[in-house]
Parts: structure tokens; sequence; C-alpha cells
């Protein structure tokens, strides 16, 4: 094999570079349920505090509380050694995106649990006489640090896959967590519609983010990096981003402009799992590619 | 092991791998070293640091090749004709070393008159008888009566000189006959010519090394004669980094020809005697192999302790010391006429320990069948091997050539213990015994060899004792005293201590014997010595200090560190390296010389000579044994003290190498009329059929290797998944030019035919092969290894099923590094087909042998 | 050089690197390697590894394919057509000086152990598989059933129990050309530097240590010759440390954290009357 052979497979033998993700299907679920119910807390803050919708906040407050519960174990379900998953939290690595995002959902369902219990036990305790300022106010402090941990929860996983060898992901690692933030935010949106919250903050919330969804795969679309991200357009990945990126762009945004509410939430729920398993898949395709990798490192 | 034993004395490598560092040239042929003995080729990889060039004479371009400085592309089966043109130039542009040529190589000696070379009879010596194929040496001989003694022309200049006759006999390999018969280009040729002859002299040495690659051919002793004689020439024999390093296998080969395993030869390489000759009575037998000067004088201590060792106290002088209980060699006894036998069910039993001769033993679906016709079959190894499973799985049986309820062979498959788990010495290349201590205890009922033999002889003694049989006397007469330990495991520093040798006299009443001698020549011949192996002798001295166990090296040559034979000499014949007054040649390449003040030889490594002798020494009229030798003769096992260009006797086809193509070839003689070794053994059988030359079905030469990751057969690797997973599969290694003549693409199964069998193989297409150009006409040579068989975790076609028997006249060696064969692109059909298809395939052949 | 001198050369003597906290490292010469697989095996041997497949690749004598869970130690076989050759390199984890694996483990199982090396504690390891996305060498990966031990992520460990007793790594014991050197870091950098330069005069121009300390990798432990271009082994030629994309990430995380809930609370606030 000479090494100026234009036919000749790249690197070694066509041989990757890298290693590609060993993470099975439960972990792109766990990015749309985590970063879902993330958001989620953030609406029921919201709504809790400046609509004085309870009916809203509570239904959100559901959805992050079983996100909350649902994702540990999605997680330790596509652990190699699941009885051990009680190790993530033996340290804090900040610099370790897992380390944090661990700590992060820990944080997540310290916060929502005791705050939907304490929600459902609102009006118990009104029956009973006791006070429910106080009662409130706890329930503002405890949705207050769900929404902190859950918003940050749902762009984090961006910076999981961003801030890692692979690269289709590094080369987007500004993209992704913008893209998952924003997914999640009209994922708890779509719902909360669909689950009969016919309200013009969620219908809001659903055409603001369709909007950027749009923008932002425009910006994907036009900010290609040649072979290093090729893996983004090509095969299963390369359809399945697509796919994701016309459902949750212009399929919802168009829907919600005609105020076809239930079909825009539908489709931005649709795309916004599908983006999650498209983007595990173009990592994969990537880490294989050996002429990403070298195109990466020339860029 | 007779070329080197032929032309410099002793059957065994003349110096060490750790010498090799001190070459300033290193010619591997007949080797890949690097792969087969990847250990030994650090001190290559030194030498070429050191600045030394390495030269790799090969087929294929290996692992080897990869570090050398030259790569030689060579058509398989020429070696004679590079080797011998090799000689020819040095000799005709006078780069031979002549001082030491004159003084220390038969080259000025005289032959006798009726002496006919090769040259004057197309391709045949003088004495040949074609009826018997035999040669009668006499009118090789030198000229005079007394061998010891020859009429020598210094001027080397008399044309019946040794010189001049060897002059004559390679006159015509030329350059030209190198391009020609070996697909070598002069230039190429020019370059390994000049490397070789700038290393030589007084201060610069060249090495040669060789393995399998050269002795398995149909004149293998004769190509590896050829190398003696170009490093004589060069002067490069018992000098630092010079010498021939025959890289002989791990497992104790070199052991296992010292004490041999060898039909026709005794321990210490003494003559087996030979039934129907005066050979059967003592006497006559010392009468025939004892020489008037060198060592060999001794013979009769040798034999006469070896007797003593075998037979104890049943060995009187009145009997003979037992020698007429020792077996008679009565004909070829070797491996391929007993298979012969057995396939003819003229032999019931056979033992086949450490070996996979399913796999390893050439024409295997000859041996497999023959296996069948046994009526009982030991075999001892770690896994079952398919010398163990032919009766129920071998590729014979699943395509119904053999059927189980045919087969009546009872076959016994005894563990072994490894390497780890037993005591006792191997034997390596550069004859160097190392110890081996006990790790663990084997598992189960694995046991060691040594506890099988003991085992083996106690229980056949016993019957011998109850039978009363003559036939049975040697048996009884066996001095069988090993003490054993609660396994039944025999005492092995007892067994060395009977190598070694020993007063026979107890010296207390309860002993077996007397104090151990400190070396052979402390032996004798009255029956009061014994010694199981007279050139081992001095291994465990009487200061009770087990040398093979030393492990504490010091000085350059590693002494304290195991012990080398003969009396610990690493490089042998080592007074060469001192001019004829006894001055080192150089201060480059000083090894042993003479101290004039302490009146004698000294130097880096124990001196390969009597101690005492002077440089000037002269014979008295009438000297025996070593005091018949001259203070500058440096062969001490040869009469004259000389090292032999010319072979006057030992060698059954010639005392010159002669180029004789392969028995299978893509070419006829390009030299002489006469095209193969006339003497060679072809064990013409139906079975065994060669293709005619230049068969058009065959017209590809094949070659065959080994690999790093695999042990010969396979049993020691392919089942082992450390192994296995790094090679696999069987495949072969092929020229893009011959893949692109068959649309064959890298990876694809290929099919290897040739008279004997088809074996298929995955396609390694390769620019390290390359087809070269033979007479003219483009010839494309493919290389296999031969590691894999039909048992074990990785299997695959055993190559061997190619292959033809045939026997090498001295050694009766196979030839596998050099046949034809045809290339078929995809699988064999599978087994229920095969038989049909390549009878089809192989039947109607013009002129098959 | 003596015969015995090779018992006290650094790949086969004993030492107290562990107790005095030495750097130590590989240097791997492929121009003194003669592909013997030696390397994969003793390592293998030792440490337990189990088998990890029995393919036929084709690729020269490489059936091996690449460094995994269960290959800690890899020879590379490169043919060249012209001019004719064969070079064989030694692949190893390259233990760098600012490890992807190690920073990206969440549970704390990888560390830098008293000899500078990376090391997976398998004890603690809970597969989570981040540290396999985090190498940019490829060298890292969890092992999958149903091998032993199967779950936990697995490297090259630079013998680190063998060094606790005063032993050389296994690879470096067994290498008969002693292509891969062992022992202190400093001294492998020099020679390294010393034989690279010795190999360009006599010819190979294009020798080059490969080490890359000018990358966020910041310099490996295990450090090699490469003759040309390192991508014809499959190395990369600048490879980083994923903790250098951190910055910029999480910059982009926590602007559309906050753009999220800023925008959540607008959506309400504008909707109240």
């Amino acid at each position: 094999m000479t090494s100026t052979s234009v036919e000749e497979p790249a690197g070694y033998y066509g041989a990757p570079v890298l290693k590609a993700p060993v993470w099975t299907w439960e972990v792109p679920l766990y990015f749309f349920v985590g970063g879902t119910a993330g958001m989620s807390a953030v609406i029921a803050l919201s709504s809790l505090a400046l609509h004085a919708s309870v009916q809203i906040a509570r239904t959100a407050l559901w959805i992050a509380a079983l996100g909350a519960a649902l994702s540990p174990v999605l997680l330790a379900k596509d652990l190699g050694r699941p009885a051990r998953f009680y190790n993530m939290l033996r340290v804090f690595k900040r610099r370790s995106p897992m380390s944090v995002g661990a700590w992060l959902l820990v944080l997540f369902g310290a916060f929502t649990l005791p705050a939907l219990a304490l929600l459902e036990s609102l009006s118990w305790l009104a029956r009973a006489g006791i006070g429910t300022s106080h009662a409130t106010g706890l329930l503002v402090v405890l949705l207050a640090g769900a929404a902190i941990s859950g918003c940050l929860l749902a762009t984090y996983t961006g910076v999981l896959l961003g801030a890692t060898v692979i690269p289709a992901w590094f080369l987007h690692r500004r993209f992704l967590p913008m893209h998952f933030g924003v997914a999640s935010l009209g994922s708890a949106a779509s719902l909360l519609l669909l689950a009969g919250h016919d309200a013009r903050p969620l219908r809001a919330l659903l055409l603001a983010t369709a909007s950027t969804e749009l923008l932002l795969g425009v910006l994907l679309e036009t900010g290609r990096h040649g072979k290093a991200d090729r893996a983004l357009r090509r095969g299963l990945a390369g359809w399945a981003l697509r796919a994701a990126a016309l459902a949750t762009g212009p399929a919802a945004l168009a829907c919600a402009l005609q105020h076809w509410f239930v079909p825009a939430a539908v489709a931005f729920l649709g795309g916004a799992l599908l983006a999650r398993y498209g983007w595990i898949w173009a990592g994969r395709a990537s880490a294989r590619d050996p002429e990403a990798v070298f195109a990466a490192e020339e860029l | 092991m007779p070329g080197l034993g032929t032309s410099f004395g002793r059957g065994g490598a003349t110096t060490a791998q750790q010498d090799l560092q001190n070459a300033d040239c290193i010619l591997i042929q007949g080797s890949s070293m690097a792969e087969a003995h990847p250990v030994g080729f650090r001190w290559v990889v030194k030498a070429k640091e050191r600045g030394a060039t390495v030269i790799h004479v090969d087929p294929r371009f290996s692992r080897t090749s990869a570090l050398a400085d030259i790569w030689v592309p060579i058509r398989a089966g020429a070696d004679i004709v590079f080797v011998g043109a090799l000689i020819r130039h040095v000799i005709e542009n006078e780069l031979f070393f002549r001082d030491y040529v004159v003084n220390f190589t038969n080259a000025p000696v005289i032959l006798r008159e009726d002496f006919r070379d090769t040259e004057e009879l197309d391709g045949l010596f003088s004495g040949w008888d074609a009826e018997a194929r035999r040669y009668d040496p006499s009118s090789w001989q030198y000229e005079g009566d007394d061998p010891s003694r020859p009429t020598k022309d210094p001027s080397l200049s008399h044309p019946r000189s040794v010189f001049q006759v060897l002059r004559r006999h390679f006159a015509r390999y030329t350059p030209e006959l190198v391009e020609r018969a070996a697909g070598i280009s002069p230039d190429l040729f020019q370059r390994v010519a000049d490397a070789l002859t700038a290393a030589s002299g007084p201060d610069k040495t060249a090495a040669i090394c060789y393995a399998v690659g050269w002795t398995q051919h149909s004149k293998g002793v004769q190509i590896i004669r050829a190398a003696a004689i170009l490093q004589l020439l060069l002067g490069n024999i018992g000098r630092p980094g010079g010498g021939i390093l025959a890289l002989r296998g791990h497992a104790s080969i070199q052991g296992s020809t010292d004490i041999p395993t060898l039909y026709d030869i005794l321990p210490g390489y003494l003559q087996m005697p030979r039934a129907g000759t005066d050979e059967e009575r003592l006497a006559g037998y010392l009468e025939k192999h004892r020489k008037p000067a060198g060592l060999w004088t001794s013979l009769p201590s040798y034999v006469v302790s070896l007797l003593k060792a075998y037979y104890g106290k049943a060995a009187t002088p009145e009997n003979d010391f037992g020698f007429g209980l020792l077996p008679r060699v009565a004909r070829d006894h070797s491996h391929f006429s007993y298979f012969n036998e057995m396939m003819d069910g003229r032999v019931e039993g056979l033992f086949v320990i450490g070996q996979n001769p399913a796999v390893g033993g050439q024409h295997s679906r000859f041996e497999r069948k023959a296996l069948a016709r046994l009526r009982w079959l030991v075999v001892r190894d770690l896994v079952e091997i398919e010398t163990a499973n032919f009766w129920y799985d071998s590729p014979e049986v699943r395509r119904g050539e053999l059927a189980t309820s045919d087969i009546e062979t009872e076959v016994f498959l005894m563990p072994a213990a490894s390497h780890v788990e037993k005591e006792g010495a191997f034997t390596n290349t550069q004859r160097m015994l190392q110890w081996r201590e006990k790790a663990i205890h084997p598992p189960e009922d694995a046991r060691s060899e040594a506890w099988f033999m003991h085992q083996l002889a106690r229980r056949l003694k016993q019957k011998a004792e109850a039978s009363g049989d003559t036939r049975d006397a040697a048996l009884r007469a066996l001095d069988w005293w090993y003490p054993e330990d609660e396994q039944g495991e025999p005492d092995m520093h007892a067994v060395l201590e009977e190598i070694n040798g020993y007063r026979v006299a107890p010296l207390e009443g309860g002993a077996h014997h007397g104090e151990r001698v400190a070396g052979f020549d402390q032996l004798s011949a009255d029956g009061s010595t014994a010694c199981g192996c007279w050139i081992y002798s001095g291994v465990y001295g009487p200061d009770g200090k087990n040398r093979a166990l030393a492990r504490e090296p010091a000085g350059p040559y590693g002494h304290g560190w195991g012990y080398a034979w003969p009396s610990d000499r690493r490089i042998l014949y080592n007074r060469a390296s001192a001019r004829p007054d006894g001055a080192p040649w150089s201060e480059r390449k000083k090894l042993v010389w003479w101290d004039e003040a302490a009146q004698r030889w000294t130097g880096h490594d124990v001196p390969d000579f009597q101690a005492q002798k002077p440089p000037s020494f002269v014979p008295r009229p009438g000297a025996t044994g070593l005091d018949a030798l001259r203070g500058d003769g440096p062969f001490v096992l040869h009469e004259d003290g000389l090292g032999w260009l010319f072979v006057p006797r030992g060698l059954k086809d010639g005392p010159l190498p002669v180029h004789y193509e392969p028995l299978e070839s893509i070419i006829e003689n390009p030299v002489y009329a006469q095209d193969k070794n006339p003497a060679v053994n072809w064990y013409a059988r139906p079975e065994n059929p060669f293709a005619a030359t230049a068969d058009p079905r065959f017209p590809h030469v094949l070659t065959t290797y080994r690999l790093t990751e695999h042990h010969t057969a396979g049993g020691m690797s392919r089942f082992l998944s450390r192994l296995a997973e790094l090679q696999p599969e069987l495949f072969v290694e092929l020229s893009p030019e011959l893949a692109a003549e068959q649309a064959i693409v890298n990876g694809d199964w290929v099919t290897l035919v040739t008279l004997r069998g088809a074996v298929e193989a995955r396609a390694l297409v390769t620019r390290r092969l390359r087809p070269l150009v033979i007479q003219g006409r483009t010839v494309h040579q493919l290389a296999i290894p031969f590691h894999w068989g039909s048992a074990g975790p990785v299997r695959g076609d055993v190559a061997n099923d190619l292959i033809p028997f045939s026997g090498e006249p001295n050694v009766n060696i196979h030839e596998s590094k050099a046949l034809t064969c045809g290339l078929v692109k995809g699988r064999r059909p599978p087994d229920a087909d095969f038989v049909a298809w390549f009878e089809a395939l192989t039947r109607a052949g013009h002129g098959d042998r | 050089m003596a015969i015995g001198d090779g018992t006290r050369s650094p790949n086969q003597a004993r030492h107290d690197f562990v107790a005095k906290q030495v750097r130590v490292g590989f240097f791997t010469d492929p121009s003194l390697c003669i592909g013997c697989k030696a390397c994969e095996v003793a390592c293998k041997e030792w440490n337990g590894v189990p088998e990890d497949g029995c393919r036929f690749t084709g690729n020269s004598y490489d059936n091996t394919g690449q460094l995994g869970a269960s290959t800690w130690r890899h020879v590379k076989f490169l043919e060249n057509d012209e001019p004719l050759g064969w070079s064989f390199f030694s692949d190893v984890c390259k233990h760098c000086e600012v490890a992807g694996c190690l920073e990206a483990c969440p549970t704390g199982a990888i560390l830098r152990n008293e000899v500078g090396a990376v090391y997976v504690q398998d004890d603690v390891c809970n597969g989570c598989g981040y540290c396999v996305v985090s190498c940019p060498f490829g060298v890292i990966d969890r092992r999958p059933e149903p091998q032993p031990g199967a779950g936990g992520a697995y490297k090259c460990t630079l013998c680190y129990d063998r060094q606790i007793a005063g032993l050389t790594p296994a690879c470096a014991k067994a290498c008969p050309t002693e292509s891969i050197a062992f022992g202190p870091l400093d001294e492998l950098r020099e020679k390294a530097k010393a034989r690279a330069k010795e190999l360009q005069a006599r010819g190979l121009t294009s020798v080059r240590v490969y080490d890359p300390q000018h990358g966020s990798v910041r310099g490996t432990h295990a450090i090699f010759l490469t003759l040309g271009d390192p991508r014809r082994l499959g190395l990369p030629r600048r490879p980083q440390a994923p903790t250098s994309y951190l910055a910029s990430a999480w910059a982009a995380a926590l602007f559309t954290a906050a753009l999220a809930v800023a925008g959540t609370f607008a959506a309400f606030a504008m909707a109240l009357p």
C-alpha cells in the first residue's frame, strides 16, 4: 500500500481511529425524558409564580417528577455494571460533564419530588386549616431549585456529547446544548398542550421554540464541516436528523401558525425524541470514520 | 548436521547467537530468523546497530528481510547456485583470506589422480554406481597413505590441489547463471558479494545463519557444505563474529541429536553398528570408525563408557561390554521408511511423543492413512492433537477415505507435562545445556517424558526378567538404577550424572558408582568409567556444580551461564582465531591466543585445543590422538587438523556441493545433465507421485515456512487462544502479479493443488512475494505456513498434504522448501466431494514419477 | 556488550519507581521491532486479558485489529511498496499527561498513580462508557458480553501490579529487541530524541518522535517514533483532550438555560391580564 494512492483506505487499513459510543437506547431516551422534565419544572415555576395557574403548574410538576424518577432508571440500565450506579456519587468532578450531570439529576430529583409531594398535599393542608402561604413559599423555593437544576439538566446533555473526541459532536459543541435545551422546552410545552392545557403561554412557547429550532436547523445545514461531520448527513443518522429537524422546525411552526396546536405538539415531540437518537447514531458513525477524524483536526 | 560435521568436525553450530553482535556482516539464508528465532535475532539487531550489514536471502520478504539491509529474492531450491557463485567470486577475484586458507584448510591438499569432478562427468563424481545408486568414495581420498599427513601445495596452484579442484568445480557458477537459474540480478549479486568480502580478513568477520530453509531439501546437507566452504575461504570459522550458526529448534532439537532420538547414531554422534558387517563385533566397529589422529582416536573410551552406562555390571570385557546387545542398523529405519512399512501393515505399534505427524509429517494424507494401519498407537501430548483423533475426525474420515468402524488402531492418549512442570535440560541451538527446574507439579495424570520412559522401562525390564527369552537380554542387562520420587519421577540429576560420566567403582558400599569425571579426556576403554554422552562430559563435574544450572555469566562469552558442549567452548575451532604462530589475527578480532610466558592458550573463550600445545608443535611419527595433530591445526576432530573445503569421506552425495534441481521443479538443471541429486531416496510408490519437470498443471514454485505466532504442527499454539487469535486462519502469500492473472483479490479463498493433495487457504496478496525470471520465463512463487489441522479451536487444511516425502541421502530429511503447485481460485469442494474431484484433477499426468 | 548485561537492562532489572514516585513510561521504537507480537501475548498472559476474536483480516499479519478492552498491546503491520519495506509498530495506551478518559470518568475509577500512569480501578468502574468517547486515540473501551469482566472499561495498566512489586511491565520484559523500552519518562524522552536524530542521520528523514506535547493532551507517557505520516498508523496528528472543549460548550449550555428560563417567564408574564 503506497501512501500516495488515491483509492487506498484512510488511516490504518481504514480502521477506526476512535471508539464508538457504547450507549444503548436508554441514553437518548433519557436525554429526551430528562430534558423535557427539566424544562417542565421551569414551566411549573413560571406558571405558579406568575400566572397563578395551579393546574398547569401541577401537571408540569408531575411531568418533572415522573421524569426525575424515570431518568436514573434509564441511566442505570445502560451502565455496564448497573449495580454500581451509586458510584456516580463517589466524587464530584466539574471537568466531567457526566459527573456534573449525575449530580444535577440528583439535585433535580431532590427538589422535584418533595415539591410534587408538597403541591399535592396543599389542598389537604388547606382543608386541615394549615396556613398555605408558608407552604406556597416553600413550594416556590423548591420549584426554583427544580427549575435551575432542570434547565441545566436539559442543556448539559449537549455538553456531554460536545466535550468528547467524536468529530460530529465536538464540532457542534455550542450547537448541541442550545438545540437540546430548546427542544426540551418545546417538548415540555407540547406535552402540556396535549394534556389539555390550551393556554396562551404554552402556545407562545411552542411557537418560539419551533421558530428557534428552524433557525438552528438552518444554521446546522449551512455550517457544514465537510468530511469532518459528514456522519450527520449520511445513512440512518442523516435521515433521522433531517426528519427530526423538519419536525421540530418547519412542520411544528407551520402547524402552530395555523393554530393547529395538537399536530404541532405531536410533530415537535416526535422530532425532539428522534433528534436525540439521530445524534447518537451520528456519533457512532463519526467515531468509525477515520477520514472524519483526520479532517476534523485540520480545521 | 553432517554438513557442518564433515566440514569442521562437529555437527553443531560453530558459534553462539550472542556472538552475532560481533559480526561485520551477517548472511541469513534458509531461515527467517526474526520469525523463527526472535529472541536470538536481537543479536542481529545489535550487530546492525553497530554497523554490520545484514543480508537476507529468501523467496519471501519476511519479518527478517524487514530489518535486513539487503533482501535477495531467490528461487526456492537454487541456493547452491547462489552460494556457489559467491565461492567462485571469492576464488576468481582472490578475495579469500589466503593465510587462513593455506594453513587451516585442506585447500593445499593434493587429491588422488583418479578423482573426477562433476565438470567432467556432467553432474556426477567419480565412483558412482548407478545400479546400487551409491558412490564409492575411494577416488575422493587424499593422495598418499596417511590422511593425517597429506601432501600439500601451499602455493595452491597444483592442478590436483583441493583449491584448484574447487575452482574448476564452481567455474560455471557465474553471476549470469545466478540470474538465469535463481532469478537474482547481477547487480544484487554483486552487492552481496561485496558486503561479504569486505567483511573478511584479519580484522573483519562475517557470519552465516541458516535453518530448515536449507536443510529441508533433497540436497540440504550440500547447501550447508557450500556455506562451510565459503566461510572457510573467507576465514570466518572459529573467529568472533564469524562462523556458521545452525539455527535449530527451541525444544532441544540440538539435544535430540546429541543424545539422539535418531535411529542411526548413538549419543555423542557415535555411529550405530551396521548389521552384516564387521561392525557387529566391538573390535570391528572400533577398527572401522577409530581415527589415528584427533579426538576420534579415543573412540574406544567413548564407546565402552557408553556401554557401561547402558549395561552397568552386565557390561564386561569378556562380553565386549555388551556391545552385542545394541541394535544393528539393517537398512533405512527413518521416519518415512517406517511410515511406508506402516502403510503396508508391517508395523504394529507406534509411540508418538511431542510430535504431530498427522499435520507435521510430509504427505500428511498418507501419514494419516498409515496411522490407521497400526494395531496400537500411544500419543503423549498436552492436548488431543490430530495424530490422536485421526480415527474419528480427520479429513480422511470426513472425506470417506477412512471409516472409523474399519480402523482397528487402539489409541492411547496420555497427558504430558508442560515445560514448567518437569525438570531437566534443554540443549539449544548453540550447543548450550540449560537446566530447567520444575516450577509446579503437572495436573492430575499428566506426566513428564522422563516419568513415562522410566516407568515404561521398569515394566519392560520386569517382563524381560520373567520371560528369560534371549531376545530380551538387552532389557535385562539395562542398568536402570535411577532413584525415583513419590510420584515415580526419576531423579534427573542422577541421569545428568550418568550423562556426564563417573567412575564405575562405588565410593562406599551403598552407592551405585564412584565420583564423577571432569571431562571426556578422563574416560577410559577398560570399563572403569561410564558416560552417557561423551560430548556432554564436564557438565556435572566432580565439584558437584550442575553447570547447566549455573546462571552467573561473566566475561564476554557468558561463561558461568549454562554449559556449552564441548567443555564449555562457546566458539568452536577457536584456535583459528589466532595465526599459525599463535598471535591473534588482529586486536579487533582477538578471541583465543597463545600466551608464550604462561605456555598455554588463553583468551575470552575456553580454547578448543589442547591447552598447553604450542603453536609450533609438530607431532612425532607414530603419535596418536590429539598428539598426532599439529599446533596449527584447529579442526581437532579431523585427523589432518584442517577445515575441509573438500570432504573426502562422510557424505553420500559427493565431496563438494553440486546444484541439483528440487525433485519437483519448473526447469531442468541448467548446469548439468544430471538433473536431481542422484543419491536421493524417492520412496517410490504409487501414493507418492512427483510431478514431471514443467508439468503445466503445476507451474508455480511453492515453499513452506513457519510463523512466529504458531509452533510447528500447531499442537501448542492452535489450542491456545492467545496465540490462535494472532493467526487464526491458514493463508498463502502470493504476488499481486499472480493474483491479477487469476483475478484473485486479497482475502479471497484459493486452493493449492499438487499430485499429493489440495488445500484451501485465504489469499494474502502482497508485494513481498514477487515473480522471478528464470531461464527467460516469468515464474511465480507462493509461500504457505504449515501450522493448521482439523482439531482445536482454530482449524484449517493441512499444508503438508501437498508435499511428497523423500529422503536426502545423508540424513533422510524431506524436501519441503521447494516444490511445484497449481493455484485455483475459490475453495476446494466440500469433504464429501473432495476425493472424486481431486482424482479427476490429478489423473492423466504426463510422465509423473 | 557482554553476555549477561541484558539482565541489568532497565527492561529487566528490578526497580523502586513506585516507592520513589518516579514518572515512568514506554518508548516504543519501531526501527527495532521485528513484529513478533511477544508484547501482545505477554500482556494478555500477565493481565489475564480474554480472547477478543479469531478473525482473519487480510491486513498483512495484523489479525488483532485495534487496541480495545481486550487488547492492550497491538502490533501494527505496514507494508510499503516503493521502496519495498515492512514496518512494525507496537501500539499501546498513551497514558496522556492530560488524559481524556481520566477527566471524563464520573466515578473517579480512573486515576493517575504514583508513577504517572493512567489506571482504571476495575472495582469502582460502573461501565458508564464516557471514557470511551473521551480518548483521542481510541484506546479504552467497555468490555462486551460474554467476556469475563464484561461491563467495565479496560486498558493498559502499565502493569501497575508488577511495578508495585518492583518488576517491569510484561511487554517490555518480553520484547526481544528492546523495541519497547521502559523506564523513567525523562530518560525515555531524551532517548527518543537521540534515536530520532540518529535515524535521520542514517537517511530516514521522516522519522519523528510522537509525543504530542503541543496540544491539550500535553504530552504522553508512552512515546513512539513514527516513520512518515502518523495517520498511516491510525494515529491522529493533533490529538486533543476533550476538556479543551468544555468552556465553549458550557457557555452555550448556560446561555440557553438562562434564555429558556427568561423566555418562559416572559411567556407567562405576557399572558397575565
